[in-house]
């Protein structure tokens, strides 16, 4: 998939709470702040390519079509897809996976996300959207729940504390205060005390161990190599992709702390020819501290069980040797719903573009991101570069 | 809403007959001999369709936990703070449940538990108290 497929621009608008939008405003704020900075027209657009909004009725379901309508343009290629987290690589994929194939030439991929609020159904759809309804759901799961489950084992496995985790949010909330559209920016820096001080809201996570509830989205650009460079002063190439998508659920057979990222993983960097070593950023899904340090391990960057003691020394912190979550992650940025993946990719992208601003890293040439759907199986690993 | 009771399907109604006896059903797949739970059509190792049951002795280990401290909804505010856990039945088969009669602190992982059961609606839910 190298050399032939590039990002040649990334949009996001920044994540708050938007009680006022519905889930088409939010759809038309992020197209018409993207199509503002881009110098691009209906006709060079081949293919739209989106998630669902988090229109719980579900008007929603067809949003590419009335997207293309308003857009005005004429699509070779299109799709409303769904992977939840991970829905947002898996659309570049498609997008290149065109583009390769010569269907398309230049596809825009958008996601709109607003956090489900309670409300009437809202407690049902969620029991039966998150789980199996009639096995699991009279337990009482909820999704921090059923991320508590596999945090407990990971704790316990590798040894981490609860200060581990902490130390997790306390690091996206340092990128988080270099970066003005992160909803935390002005929160003050976070410390362990502070996170373990903070209400128990289901074990290990305390509340500022949790992302942070949020509504937003973005927009990427993925384009033929050629005329990424034409609109793009230095175009993010897509280098590698990797997705896998394990049997089961939490309550079926098989380790809750070796997930699909482990060869979701490995699939990109065999694409990309590259190893961890090789990544100068990477963008690693933190619904919850604890899956950092998860993915840490599972996409190699760490050996098992070497994740928190990485983390305790400042490698994924600003100036660190592995920047991590260099937005201030979905803790401190804000988690954006349908469309908290869209943050990790807009973020991994504007890094490998050059134009991340204030929280540019240095020589970012390979940007890995890394998101999930469901409790940690519809992977999606993604390496951009800033060159082929 | 009340707390949620399980609606009653093809796959699932011999394991809820089950429970309504005293019994906990594991499903069995009588061409390759797999074990798992009331949540397939067919074996999901081989695709066949000729499944019966087996009963388990309903003693298990915790394989992992959480302490809920914020109920997802009105109906389990009640109950909190309440431990959801992953089972891992003698016959290695994982199901989910409450662990119940216990304190939270008491639960960790490796607890041995056995089943008891609770009535919700027209149903009886497998929960799990500890082993002593
Ligand atoms: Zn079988």
């Amino acid at each position: 998939m190298s050399n032939h497929v590039t990002i040649a621009g990334a949009y996001e608008i920044p994540p708050r709470r938007y009680r006022e939008h519905s889930s088409i405003d939010l759809f038309r704020m992020i197209l018409g702040g993207a199509l503002a900075e881009w110098q691009i027209s209906p006709a060079d657009i081949d293919g739209v390519i989106t998630t669902t909004g988090g229109d719980i009725t579900g008007h929603d379901t067809y949003i590419h079509g009335r997207l293309i309508s308003e857009l005005g343009i004429n699509a070779s290629i299109a799709e409303t897809m769904n992977l939840g987290g991970g829905s947002h690589q898996a659309m570049v994929n498609r997008a290149a996976m065109a583009i390769h194939e010569g269907r398309a030439n230049a596809v825009i991929c958008v996601s709109a996300g607003k956090m489900m609020r309670p409300g009437l159904g809202a407690a049902d759809a969620m029991v039966r959207a998150i789980c199996d309804y009639n096995l699991e759901g009279p337990y009482g799961p909820w999704i921090a729940a059923l991320y508590g489950l596999v945090a407990t084992r990971f704790m316990h496995e590798k040894n981490v504390t609860a200060e581990d985790l902490a130390r997790v949010a306390v690091s996206a909330r340092k990128w988080a205060l270099l970066n003005p559209e992160a909803r935390q920016h002005e929160a003050g820096p976070l410390t362990i005390e502070d996170v373990l001080e903070s209400r128990m809201v289901v074990t290990p996570f305390h509340y500022l161990d949790c992302s942070l509830p949020s509504d937003g989205g973005g927009v990427v650009l993925v384009t033929r190599a050629d005329l990424g460079r034409e609109w793009a002063a230095r175009p993010a190439f897509v280098k590698g992709y990797g997705e896998y998508h394990p049997r089961g659920t939490v309550s079926d057979p098989g380790s809750l702390i070796e997930t699909g990222a482990v060869i979701s993983g490995r699939k990109a960097f065999a694409e990309a020819g590259l190893t961890p070593a090789d990544i100068d950023v990477a963008q690693l899904y933190d619904a919850f501290s604890s899956t950092p340090l998860l993915l840490l391990e599972n996409l190699g960057f760490c050996e098992p069980g070497k994740a928190a003691g990485f983390v305790n020394s400042g490698a994924i912190d600003p100036g660190g040797s592995l920047p991590v979550n260099t937005y201030g992650g979905l803790m401190s940025f804000g988690h954006t719903g349908e469309s908290s993946g869209m943050s990790l990719l807009v973020q991994g992208a504007k890094q490998a573009l050059g134009t991340a601003g204030p929280t540019q890293v240095e020589n970012a040439g390979n940007v890995l991101i890394h998101a999930y759907g469901g409790i940690m199986f519809y992977h999606t690993t993604m390496i951009l570069g800033d060159e082929p | 809403m009340s707390l949620p009771v399980p609606d009653i399907d093809d796959v699932n109604r011999l394991y809820f007959e089950g429970t309504a006896s005293g019994e906990l059903r594991i499903r069995h797949c009588k061409r390759c001999e797999s074990l798992f739970r009331f949540a397939h059509a067919w074996c999901p190792d081989c695709w066949s369709q000729d499944l019966d049951y087996k009963l388990a002795s309903g003693r298990g280990k915790v394989e992992t936990f959480t302490v809920v401290h914020q109920a997802p909804y009105e109906s389990f505010e009640d109950r909190i703070p309440y431990v959801i856990a992953l089972v891992e039945l003698e016959e290695g088969v994982r199901m989910m449940s409450n662990i119940v009669d216990c304190e939270p602190d008491r639960v960790e992982i490796g607890l041995p538990v056995k089943v008891a059961y609770e009535q919700r609606g027209p149903v009886m839910l497998p929960m799990f108290t500890p082993d002593v």
